[in-house]
């Protein structure tokens, strides 16, 4: 696979500028605007549903950059990447292909939490995406700038209070229609850069800022609340000018794994990855930021920026007095220089560079592009439904920053699911939703539409209550079959592997079942392991495969016959018998929550006749909330005191349970409730509801 | 302490004791079936007081339409009374103005209120009549309906003024009927049992955010190793806190429930006797001849404060009689499921060397007790028909049998006479007041049997962690998980965003 895609790069990119010279058409099913790891996966994605798709973006030859930090995956980010793939999304590849040093971080603590991360070669990950996009049937790229969103009266048949047509470019009124949208500007919507007391519009440095006529459609015209971020990236450094021999070198795994699932190796070779550094922060380094803050008009603005990947300048004003870690990075094969992960700074440049030089190994850096902020607009991700829609405007979807999170793999699983239901939209196929009970990328965006975000939402491995059953091992199985059977987004050459592998899997855990012995005689085949069981019990191979020291090739050592055939999926099997157990514990809960998700609420229903007792306020709140689901939300963040009121009073799920009682007696869209229904029913309906709350 | 026999620390009280059902079912039988008031619109209102004629009745009024209601019927026709002030008023039907009685009327506006919402109090005469037509007028006033059971309480529930394990304690107390119950009851519902739990479900919550940490953090940045180390002590403490908790021997449960006091012996022993002594009427048939007792006899009474379910069962020989056969059966099972059991043995059959009386009653008490049941600490013997006895014999039995080793406390008494009721009263309230415990010093108790089953499964999720600590962190993680999970189930649910703002706020975290 890969040294294919190796000899067919170039004629991809010069296929690009014929793409984009001239466009073929003014109609498509799906346009994505924004190039970014969002645009890409969803312009990806729609194209492989089938839609006829347009990507629009300022540059082409920014499509895949890595504005920030050049690694991919980690906790929770690798989950991610894992799933990204097995929905033959493209950064694992990527990834892959683009990868210079592979580690998989937590190794030690559990295979449910491994975090498979690769530093990247930025010049070779933006390859491979433009590449692939460029390379991808019924996808067209478009240079140009989005000036504002076409939109029309709605659907009647469908919810929304308004529908989207298409685009119009800035330079002339020239329009393209689509049915539907993806909107993936990341940091470019109202963004404005940051750098000591200098402000300037804009996404990201070196780059145009984007039209003010898309702001203003999606807040005056579509009426949507918006709210601000911020975030920043810290000055790449020279590499030349770093002392070596006072920073501590890390090295990456011997044997690199690759993120995708089709990959058995990556493209680099083991022994040419190259190496990471660390060092830390030291006294000097809070007393420049402290000197500076009078200069640093990012830092004192109270936008929230991300908890998670702080500035230099916010985590020793919050944690004075500690060595952080900096962590030296390479930016790639043939790049001279490095990037300090952990020193993102807002400061002006010529306090940057005395800041950098109070840190061992750095003492006579040099400093080729200065770190800056970035201020940014985000539309309140409650405003979309599960399939990233925005609720009022048929089809319409965004993903990535504009949703509020922060992170390539957040932007990149957004993107391919938005752009998965854009083009089931443009299809008039229904929408999908994946569960947080199957996969992270739908923990990620169930608590983004029904939490809504304060800050950069990032992927953590303990936002999934099903950690145990999420692992990053198993995501083909849990989402590439579902992606071809259900979603389309899957191509049958990955489905084919993945029921290979599934066939497999089971083949053998069926083997190890059969294989019973009793304790002696294990201990006959591997004396080596001590077993604790009394003489009598007899064990099958899954029990001894959950035993701490055995692993799949002992047993198909002792037992090549009937095991050695399997040897391909050891690690996998070892997992699987060891995570078994726990599984199969979180499993009814897990079907309870899907049979919240799947309790839909209709998107239009009149929450103002509903012969409900609510007072008006609370009437109020759900006609502007519009749950999606019954689920039961407890800890909804939204800052309004009463949806949480309402929230804790579980008056969605009492309304769901309402619904879905009538909803079996009535024509599901437009429900007109009848003003004596079943009262009595109703109120008790109502009342187990609220006591599940507490007594679950 | 004691105060005397007949000044009715034996009160044989109500059977509802028993009729109550498990407090799983209490609070779920508030919602069976009847409407609750998420209603924001509907004013309820009710009699609080008793049934019956008494001196004054409370007739109880909450939600938006109260003050209405105060204005309309109280004359008020310019301004509400103070807050929570008593105010002498006439009270009056709101359309014809008729006057129907003169009495107190509270106002009582929201949040500062039983419910949380507007509430209103009524204090008038307590005659059937005013009550019936105070209740009517308001019933006729619009968005005024009556109230359902318990739906102050419910009320009170979802404006979060009280807890759940403060509603069961609520609930209980209503219920209460001795006093050593209603000590408990209050104190549950001050929310000392709920403090207990939500104290264990925060330290819980910092366990799993500091293993989260670990998990998803550690990597990157500098996470103190010692962190992993304070969560196993921490998980350890909780789990020998939780276990010791759960070993307190049912007493909270036993007080809120009664104590099972369970009367064996061989036939024609006095069983059935001492069952009517104890209750003071004849709730048993006595008679001289042997097998009387067939079925199960049950009577609740009120022990000191304490409440006991005092049992009678059929004497135990083998019969081949088959009713008398089931009688028996019935009788061991009574006694393996005893609190307390308070062996009968006629004096008379007693051998009259004391070295020799000691070994028969062991004999017999093997006979009688189950095996699981030795050494016989929940057991009293009552050696009864002492009037039988000549002269100083009893004396002497009563003294040598105290020095014997390995008997339980023995009682001689006459059901006969009552010669020795007295002390064994005392000696029957001192066991079944350890039995219950203290319901105010110490720890709380654990008073619902929901509860324990929780509990128990959080000690077995606590067990995961330590099993997983060294292997697989996330296992390990899932064990508190689950743990908090089922703690949660108690005191409310912990979700994950709460779990990472605790990780934010103890450590210094940042990619």
């Amino acid at each position: 696979m890969l040294t294919k895609k190796l000899s067919t790069l170039h004629s991809f990119l010069l296929l690009a500028s014929r793409r984009a010279g001239h466009l073929a058409r003014q109609q498509y099913d799906v346009i994505v605007v924004g190039g970014g790891h969002a645009g890409a996966e969803a312009a990806a994605a729609a194209a492989r549903m089938g839609a006829e798709t347009l990507l629009v973006t300022q540059k082409i030859h920014t499509i895949g950059v890595l504005s920030c930090n050049p690694s991919l995956g980690g906790i929770g980010k690798g989950h991610l990447v894992k799933e990204i793939d097995a929905l033959d999304g493209l950064c694992g590849r990527a990834g892959d292909w683009a990868g210079i040093y592979f580690s998989i971080l937590n190794r030690k603590k559990g295979p449910a939490v491994w975090g498979p991360r690769a530093q990247l070669d930025r010049q070779r990950y933006r390859e491979f995406i433009q590449a692939e996009l460029l390379g991808t049937p019924r996808l067209t790229v478009l240079e140009g700038s989005v000036e504002e969103l076409q939109v029309t009266e709605p659907n009647p048949e469908e919810p929304g209070h308004h529908r989207v047509t298409g685009i119009r470019l800035a330079n002339g009124s020239h329009q393209i229609s689509a049915r539907s949208v993806v909107l993936t500007t990341g940091t470019f919507l109202s963004g404005s850069l940051f750098m000591g007391q200098t402000t300037s519009p804009g996404g990201r440095i070196g780059d145009a800022p984007s039209s003010a006529g898309l702001s203003y459609t999606l807040q005056e015209r579509l009426g949507l609340r918006v709210g601000r971020l911020r975030t920043g990236t810290p000055p790449r450094i020279v590499k030349d000018s770093v002392d070596f021999s006072l920073v501590e070198p890390h090295l990456p795994d011997k044997h690199p794994t690759p993120f995708s699932f089709l990959n058995t190796h990556v493209r680099c070779k083991p022994e040419e990855q190259l190496l990471c550094y660390l060092t830390c922060t030291t006294p000097g380094v809070e007393r420049v930021v402290r000197e500076s803050l009078h200069l640093n008009c990012h830092i004192q603005q109270d936008t929230k920026g991300p908890r998670y990947c702080p500035s230099i300048e916010s985590r020793v004003l919050r944690f004075p007095g500690r060595a952080h870690q900096v962590w030296l990075e390479p930016e790639g094969v043939n790049s001279d220089l490095l990037y300090p992960q952990g020193l993102s700074m807002t400061m002006p440049p010529d306090m940057q560079l005395l800041l950098i030089r109070e840190i061992p190994g750095m003492q006579r850096a040099e400093i080729h592009t200065p770190g800056y902020g970035v201020q940014y607009d985000f539309v309140c991700p409650t405003q979309l439904s599960p399939a990233l829609q925005v609720k009022s405007t048929q089809g319409l979807f965004l993903a990535g920053q504009i949703n509020g999170t922060t992170g390539y793999e957040e932007a990149a699983a957004q993107g391919l699911w938005a752009g998965v239901n854009a083009a089931r939209w443009a299809l008039s196929m229904p929408p999908l939703a994946l569960s947080r009970t199957e996969s992270y990328i739908g923990v990620l965006i169930d608590d983004l539409i029904s939490r809504g975000v304060t800050e950069p939402y990032r992927m953590f491995t303990s936002r999934a209550e099903f950690r145990a059953s999420l692992r990053p091992d198993n995501a083909d199985l849990r989402l590439t079959l579902k992606g071809f059977e259900e979603v389309g987004c899957v191509s049958s050459l990955r489905y084919q592997e993945a029921v290979r592998v599934r066939d497999s899997l089971q083949e053998a855990l069926a083997a190890l079942q059969t294989l019973t012995l009793s304790a002696p005689n294990w201990t006959k085949k591997l004396p080596n392991i001590r077993i604790s069981e009394v003489k009598t019990t007899s064990l099958t191979g899954v029990d001894l495969l959950q035993y701490r020291d055995v692993s799949f090739e002992m047993l198909a050592s002792a037992f090549p016959e009937c095991l050695s055939r399997f040897t391909e999926f050891s690690q996998r099997l070892k997992i699987e018998a060891v995570y078994r157990f726990h599984c199969e514990l979180q499993k009814k809960e897990i079907e309870r929550i899907q049979k919240e998700e799947n309790m839909a609420l209709p998107q239009d229903i009149d929450y103002f006749s509903l012969p409900v007792s609510l007072s008006q306020e609370v009437r109020e709140i759900l006609d502007r909330f519009r749950p999606s689901t019954g689920k039961r939300r407890e800890d909804h963040a939204e800052t309004n005191q009463t949806i949480r009121r309402i929230e804790k009073r579980s008056c969605v799920q009492e309304m769901h349970l309402y619904l879905s009682e009538m909803t079996d007696k009535l024509p599901c869209k437009g429900v007109c409730i009848p003003q004596n229904v079943q009262n009595n029913k109703l109120k008790c309906l109502r009342t187990c509801a609220i006591f599940m709350f507490y007594i679950r | 302490m004691l105060p005397s026999v007949h000044r009715g620390i034996l009160k044989a009280a109500v059977h509802t004791l028993r009729t109550r059902g498990a407090p799983l079912n209490r609070v779920m039988s508030i919602c069976d079936g009847v409407p609750v008031g998420l209603a924001d619109a509907e004013t309820i209102f009710a009699l609080s007081s008793g049934h019956g004629r008494c001196g004054v009745a409370v007739v109880r009024v909450s939600g938006p339409a109260s003050a209405t209601a105060l204005r309309s019927m109280a004359g008020l026709t310019r301004s509400l009374p103070p807050p929570r002030t008593a105010l002498l008023r006439s009270i009056t039907e709101p359309q014809s103005k008729e006057v129907l009685d003169r009495g107190l009327v509270l106002w009582f506006p929201a949040p500062h209120s039983f419910t949380g919402e507007d509430s209103v109090e009524f204090h008038i005469h307590g005659g059937p009549a005013v009550i019936t037509a105070v209740l009517q007028a308001l019933g006729s006033m619009p968005g005024m309906r009556p109230a359902e059971a318990g739906e102050f309480t419910r009320r009170a529930f979802q404006a979060e003024k009280l807890g759940l394990t403060e509603v069961e304690g609520l609930g209980d107390l209503i219920h209460a009927e001795t006093e050593a119950q209603r000590r408990q009851a209050l104190r549950q519902m001050s929310g000392d049992l709920g403090r207990l739990y939500q104290d264990w479900s925060h330290k819980l919550k910092r366990c799993l955010a500091h293993v989260e940490a670990f998990i998803d953090f550690s990597e990157d940045e500098l996470i103190e190793d010692g962190v992993l180390t304070q969560v196993d002590k921490s998980v350890c403490d909780l789990q020998a806190d939780i276990e010791r908790h759960l070993k307190d021997e049912r007493r909270g449960e036993r007080l809120r429930s009664g104590v099972q006091v369970v009367i064996a012996g061989a036939t024609n022993a006095g069983k059935s006797s001492l069952l009517n002594t104890i209750c003071q009427r004849p709730a048993a048939i006595v008679s001289p001849i042997a097998g009387t007792t067939r079925d199960v006899v049950e009577t609740a009474l009120d022990i000191g404060g304490f409440p006991v379910l005092l049992t009678d069962t059929a004497g135990l020989r083998d019969s081949p009689d088959l009713v008398e056969r089931e009688g028996v059966r019935r009788a061991r099972e009574r006694v393996e499921q005893a609190d307390l059991t308070l062996v009968v043995v006629d004096c008379a059959h007693l051998p009259s060397d004391a070295q020799e009386a000691a070994a028969f009653l062991l004999a017999h008490l093997k006979s009688i007790l189950p095996e699981t049941a030795f050494p016989p600490t929940r057991c009293l013997l009552v050696l009864n028909k002492t009037d039988l006895l000549h002269g100083d014999q009893r004396q002497k039995l009563d003294w040598e049998l105290r020095r014997v080793c390995g008997l339980p406390p023995v009682c001689l008494i006459s059901c006969h006479t009552n010669e020795g009721l007295q002390d064994f009263v005392t000696v029957l309230h001192n066991s079944v007041k350890t039995l219950c415990g203290d319901p105010l010093s110490g720890a709380p108790t654990l008073t619902q049997a929901r509860h324990r089953a929780h509990l128990q499964q959080c000690v077995t999720a606590l067990a995961q962690y330590q099993q997983y600590r060294d292997t697989d962190l996330a296992l390990a993680a899932e064990g508190v998980r689950l743990a908090l999970t089922s703690l949660g189930r108690i005191t409310g649910r912990v979700g994950p965003e709460e779990i990472l703002d605790i990780i934010f706020k103890d450590f210094c975290i940042g990619k």
